[in-house]
């Protein structure tokens, strides 16, 4: 059966004056229907550029170097401008990080609910995507414009749109970043609620390590640009094969003992101007031997999860020294 | 405030007093065009340079024909000539300006290379070569109006737009299969919409100072009909023996154009309260 989602050797640079920085180094990814995938990595790492990617929503900046994006088995860059549209309009849900700026100022939210339906889209059916969505004022709501509602409200409302025609894949990227703390994981209750309801894929891009262990089936750790480590959640968050995963996890204040001190990883993430021909991690690794700065990794089967570090067994095994 | 009604700018005077000069001014002229009691403008009634007196309110020009009416059908030319030059801009120079915004890229390197070029060459002497490549006369006033507040409004919108077309909305659209059509009308338009509205009613003022100007040149409004500007070049060579002629169109020339200005900071000011 071919995989709802399927990314293969994708490569994407972002054209600046200054020349190309890439922004995606060979992503290698895949998806089954009704699984919760969380990609986890730091600002910068390529997530939004990658989430962004599925629906061909790049920036005009943006150039794809190699590499490709299945949808259904279609590859989305080979789609002429009509099957694009129908395939973002019926396979495709996005919740982005700021509820209210998903929303139009000036545009009641029942007339945008409505855009996001089928056809032309009645009030019963608007009042039913807002009622699914925990919102049971629904026809107050759908009167209302996005300044007065609330931004847990407001996320409310543009998951109900992402999910009105039932996609076979959702991108949340960051979906409660913007949010209070209290009701993070309502929404995100919600988000992966409705998407095992219906079946969607939820590719939940997130830098909030807690919240991805919680609700992920399946982990992918994104750095450079690429997916480092990628398995289920319940290996890669007990036995980290890959050290940025490892140094992610003991940077986490929620995983750190009462008493404890997280850890910060030191340096930032690399600029990359091409395709990175080492381990784009080495300079900022505890591991890093002298192939790391030699030879670029590639993806192995280890221990149940797929990992791009030369080390790996040495990380499981928690041998530092080589 | 009461109940079900809203006073326009309310707490800004300012803006109100502008608002009710113009509203004067306008009501002024609509009355004088529509029942003639003023007289009519271009009829020789009287004797030539008859000092303002009871027969004629604002006296005669030099063809005896009473100034009141004359400046009244003035005000009426030279706001309905402005705004409907400004009207064309506003149109031309949105949909520039939201294309722009929107798609950057090549396009976004043309259009506001273009407004620059424009915005590079004085007004009133562009206005001016403008009537001279054409026929001197209204539709020469309308095209030098048009071309002179044409760049500011492109600048303004597609400034505008670059800031709402990175709202995830937008993309939101984009995902729910909108067509450029669609995206334009629906979502970018009416985000921008504030900022058209300001900067017409700058435009408009600024239109009326084209079009004074153009026409004091004679190369504007031609006679019979009478703008403010015409007026002023007709009473210029008679200031020393009838200076009403040029005083009167001169002062209501002012207070209109301060009067529009007003209100457009009022609207500014509405629109975007954190400027100030």
């Amino acid at each position: 059966m071919t995989p709802a989602l399927a990314i293969n050797d994708l490569a994407i640079d972002f054209r600046s004056r200054r020349g190309h920085v890439r922004a995606v180094d060979g992503a290698a990814l895949t998806a089954a229907c009704g699984e919760v995938l969380g990609v986890v990595g730091e600002s910068g790492c390529g997530k939004s550029t990658l989430g962004m990617a599925i629906g061909r929503l790049l920036a005009p900046g943006a150039l794809r170097v190699t590499g490709d994006i299945l949808v259904d088995g279609r590859s989305v860059f080979a789609l002429d401008d009509d099957a694009l549209r129908t395939l973002r309009a019926e396979e495709l849900g996005f919740v982005f990080q700021d509820p209210i700026g998903t929303l139009d100022p000036t545009r009641r939210i029942g007339l945008q609910v409505k855009a996001a339906l089928p056809g032309r889209g009645t009030d019963r059916e608007v009042e039913a995507v807002l009622f699914e969505v925990g919102l049971s004022d629904a026809g107050r709501v759908a009167r209302s414009y996005p300044h007065e509602l609330s931004g847990g409200m407001a996320q409310r409302v543009s998951i109900g749109m992402a999910l009105a025609r039932r996609p076979k894949i959702v991108i949340a990227d960051e979906p409660t970043a913007a949010l209070d703390a209290s009701i993070k994981s309502q929404i995100l209750d919600l988000l992966t609620g409705r998407c095992r309801a219906t079946g969607a894929v939820l590719i939940l891009l997130s830098h909030d390590l807690h919240a991805i262990r919680k609700y992920s089936d399946r982990v992918a750790v994104m750095y450079g640009g690429r997916l480092v480590e990628t398995g289920p959640s319940s290996i890669i968050f007990t036995r980290p094969a890959h050290p940025y995963t490892a140094m992610l996890l003991r940077a986490s204040i929620a995983d750190v003992p009462i008493g404890g001190r997280a850890e910060p990883i030191p340096g930032a993430p690399p600029v990359l101007e091409g395709r990175c021909e080492r381990c784009s991690f080495a300079p900022r690794c505890e591991w890093t031997e002298q192939r790391c700065t030699a030879v670029r990794p590639e993806a192995r089967f280890i221990a149940g999860r797929e990992v791009v570090c030369h080390r790996a067994e040495s990380v499981i095994a928690g041998v530092r020294a080589s | 405030m009461t109940a079900g009604i809203r006073i326009p700018f309310h707490g800004d005077p300012l803006a109100q007093a502008g608002t009710i000069a113009l509203v004067v001014l306008v009501g002024f002229s609509i009355v004088g065009l529509t029942t003639n009691i003023f007289g009519s403008p271009t009829t020789l009634g009287g004797p030539a340079l008859s000092v303002p007196g009871p027969g004629h309110a604002l006296g005669t020009d030099q063809l005896g024909r009473s100034l009141m009416p004359r400046v009244v059908a003035g005000i009426h030319v030279t706001i309905l000539l402005s705004a409907f030059a400004v009207m064309i801009a506003a149109t031309i120079g949105s949909l520039l300006g939201l294309l722009s915004g929107y798609f950057k890229g090549l396009m976004d390197e043309i259009v506001p290379r273009l407004a620059d070029l424009m915005f590079s060459f004085p007004a009133i002497l562009l206005a001016i070569m403008i009537s001279a490549i054409l026929k001197p006369g209204t539709p020469s006033a309308i095209a030098a109006i048009v071309i002179v507040t044409l760049p500011v409004m492109i600048r303004v919108v597609r400034a505008a737009t670059l800031t709402v077309a990175e709202q995830d909305f937008v993309i939101q659209a984009r995902i729910a299969g909108a067509g450029l059509g669609r995206i334009l009308a629906l979502h970018l338009l009416p985000n921008v919409a504030s900022v058209i509205i300001v900067q017409a009613a700058y435009s408009i003022s600024f239109g009326m100072i084209i079009e004074s100007g153009i026409s004091f040149l004679g190369l504007g409004v031609q006679p019979p009909e009478a703008s403010l500007g015409s007026l002023l070049h007709d009473g210029r060579v008679y200031l020393s023996v009838a200076p009403w002629l040029v005083f009167v169109p001169g002062i209501v020339l002012a207070i209109t154009i301060l009067s529009v200005n007003l209100v457009g900071d009022g609207l500014r000011r509405t629109i975007d309260p954190l400027i100030e």
